[in-house]
């Protein structure tokens, strides 16, 4: 009796793994912990070298710790938003938050806690790894514990130039003077302090007359460099070196392409950056402004931007070590 | 004692159940009639444990990438963009149909180093999405292998491939990482996150075998569609005929005679004078200009308009035409697609 039953078993859970073949528990998925379970090691970086950025009680981003003494890197254009910025950096609260520095190539901002004994991280010794290799980031946290997410480097390091083209971000005046009617947040030119009824005069040194000039001054320009802008206010001639942003993202006229509507949230700004590494983990922007990290808890980057539903940017490691020591020695 | 000896069978059966569920992989296996060879081990875990395991994930794609990457071709075709994927030496390519659109259209293929060829759609299923074309030249081309037996099992790890919103030499086309997470006749799902522009892509197994093409998304990042092989090995040979199959709604039958122009025209000397363009139609966003005249439609001469008109009765809409014009004295050709009537 016993010899037939084996077979009967078998069939039995043969049927039962048909039938459960229809689909996988989200548990085992990507994202679900029995995956995200085998990145512990990661976590435990995550826990103590990223910063989670809050504003009030809304979780609004992540940071990367990079001094001992409560140095920490987050996204400029995100950051600059919160009302009530607060960290929270392994277990530790910390209320007051100092804005410390910006660099607005890389919309990186500088922040500072008190804080001493921080575990910074510990920089990748090189970025470019082959593709296929495994990242892990920030997943949703706890009040005291960070969760990892993980993806894959999914395509080649390069520059991600400014969508829509070069812009300084003023808006014109109808007429023949290049005369100013307004100046756009957040763009190079209210950085440099140009301001309404300013008159422009030259760019990069050559005189403009006509709105196709400046065109043709700001053609092929990239993002992050900046330009001499040359201008009349009142009887003065000033000249000021003007930060080049994109267009497209400056004046919010970048077309909500079928991709955009498709991804969800997307960075506001996500183009302009001289040199990026592309990852895939799958997330909202949640996880912009931490740290990406290697199987061996190395950071190979921070997330600077959600492109789209399956491109997420990071700054490469070489250069987010140059933009923290130049960061910190000018604070310190 | 009978207490007894059911607690016996108890046990007995519970050691059977786990000597079963040891076996179990490999009894679906022969179930399914073949043992597949060289399957990652890790596809019968339920998850990676530690970095071992982790590792042999990165290691199998990383060593079948450069391959799949070689195959993998960005479409382009009148506004749009979409992936494809080389199945043979002499360029056969799978792709989707929302993205083939049709059959007999003739499509632009990018490979992954920026070198353009020509290529024409084959047969497709438009209830499913599947689609064939083939490249112009001979080759032979880069192509990757088909898992025709559809050896893939649900929880497997996989990997896709498309030009993500279109083709740029600078980041090569994306791969991303999943797992199967869905598997349904005619539609696989998997957790590797598709967008625009990767449709008609593909998805591979560890060992690099091609398993599905992608062909849509749900709301959720998790829910990436694609189509699985079993639809293209079904429909083989009635796609390399190039039929169109199905009903739909992954691209439209053409209809015999609902080709639209938007142009009127009157005899003249030698040709067929344009006496009115419609505004926003086809002939218009080509150019053609009142006071051209047509001399060829398509290669043919023609002197009165009801010979035009039954030449576009044969035609439907998204066909190509080709007009040879003079205007002022100059002639030029112009080649649009016909709208819908």
């Amino acid at each position: 009796m016993n010899a037939k039953l084996p077979g009967l078993l078998a069939a039995i859970v043969l049927l039962g793994r048909t039938t459960a073949q229809q689909s996988l528990e989200s548990d085992y998925r990507l994202t679900g912990p029995g995956v995200t379970s085998a990145f512990g090691a990661q976590r435990a970086v995550l826990q103590t070298s990223s910063a989670v950025i809050l504003d009030g009680r809304r979780e609004a981003g992540y940071g990367v710790v990079i001094s001992a003494d409560g140095f920490a890197l987050a996204k400029s254009s995100e950051f600059s938003g919160l009302k009530k910025p607060a960290l929270t950096i392994d277990r530790t609260k910390y209320e007051k938050v100092e804005v410390k520095g910006a660099d607005q190539v890389w919309d990186v901002v500088l922040l500072k806690v008190d804080a001493r004994d921080l575990v910074p991280v510990n920089y990748a010794p090189a970025s470019d790894i082959a593709q296929g290799s495994w990242v892990v980031v920030n997943g949703a946290t706890t009040r005291v514990n960070r969760r990892a997410l993980a993806g894959i480097i999914s395509a080649k390091p390069r520059e991600i130039p400014l969508s829509g083209g070069a812009a300084l971000g003023i808006v014109l005046k109808a007429g023949d003077k290049l005369e100013i009617e307004a100046v756009s947040d957040g763009s190079g030119a209210k950085e440099a302090g140009l301001r309404a009824d300013d008159i422009i005069t030259a760019i990069g040194g050559k005189p403009v007359k006509t709105v196709k000039d400046i065109a043709a001054a700001l053609k092929d320009r990239k993002g992050g460099e900046t330009v001499k802008v040359t201008y009349r206010r009142g009887r003065e001639t000033k000249t000021s070196d003007v930060r080049l942003a994109a267009k497209g993202e400056l004046f919010g006229q970048e077309m909500m392409s079928r991709n955009d509507a498709m991804s969800g949230e997307v960075s506001r700004r996500r183009s302009g950056f001289p040199r990026v590494i592309q990852h895939d983990v799958l997330a909202n922007t949640s996880f912009i402004g931490g740290p990406v990290l290697d199987l061996e808890g190395r950071c190979l980057g921070m997330n600077i931007a959600r492109a789209n539903r399956a491109e997420t940017f990071a700054i490469p490691a070489e250069e987010l070590r140059e933009i923290a020591e130049r960061m910190i020695r000018a604070a310190r | 004692m009978p207490e007894r000896q059911a607690a016996a069978s108890v046990s007995l059966i519970r050691r059977i159940m786990r000597l079963v569920s040891i076996l179990l992989p490999l009894l679906i296996a022969l179930a399914a009639g073949h043992v597949a060879e060289g399957r990652p081990y890790i596809n019968d875990k339920k998850a990676p444990e530690d970095s071992k395991d982790l590792l042999a994930i990165q290691k199998a794609v990383q060593e079948v990438l450069p391959k799949a990457r070689a195959a993998t071709v960005c479409i382009e075709l009148g506004e749009g963009s979409g992936t494809g994927v080389i199945v043979s030496a002499d360029g056969l390519i799978l792709t989707a149909a929302h993205v083939s659109s049709g059959v007999g259209k003739k499509i632009t293929v990018i490979m992954e180093d920026g070198a353009r060829h020509k290529a024409e759609t084959l047969g497709l299923v438009s209830d499913t999405d599947a689609a064939m074309a083939r490249l112009t030249d001979k080759g032979p081309w880069p192509f990757v292998e088909m898992d025709r037996d559809q050896s893939t099992r649900l929880g497997d790890w996989v990997f896709s491939l498309g030009h993500s919103g279109g083709f740029e030499k600078e980041r090569g086309s994306v791969v991303r990482l999943g797992r199967l997470v869905r598997m349904a006749n005619s539609t696989w799902q998997s957790d590797c996150t598709l967008i625009g522009g990767d449709s008609g892509g593909p998805l591979f197994d560890l060992t690099g075998r091609l398993i599905g093409i992608h062909s849509r998304v749900g709301q959720q990042l998790g829910v990436n569609m694609h189509v699985p092989m079993s639809e293209y090995v079904n429909h083989w040979d009635a796609m390399m005929k190039s039929e169109f199959i199905g009903e739909g709604p992954f691209a439209k039958k053409p209809v015999k005679g609902n080709g639209f122009l938007g142009l009127a025209t009157e005899s003249a000397e030698d040709g067929l004078r344009v006496i009115k363009v419609g505004a926003r139609t086809p002939a218009e966003k080509a150019g053609v200009k009142e006071g051209d005249i047509i001399l060829r439609f398509n290669g043919k001469a023609f002197a009165k308009r009801e010979e035009m008109r039954d030449e576009l009765r044969e035609m439907s809409a998204g066909d190509e035409v080709r007009l040879d014009i003079r205007r002022g004295g100059r002639e030029q050709t112009i080649t649009f697609e016909l709208g819908e009537r």
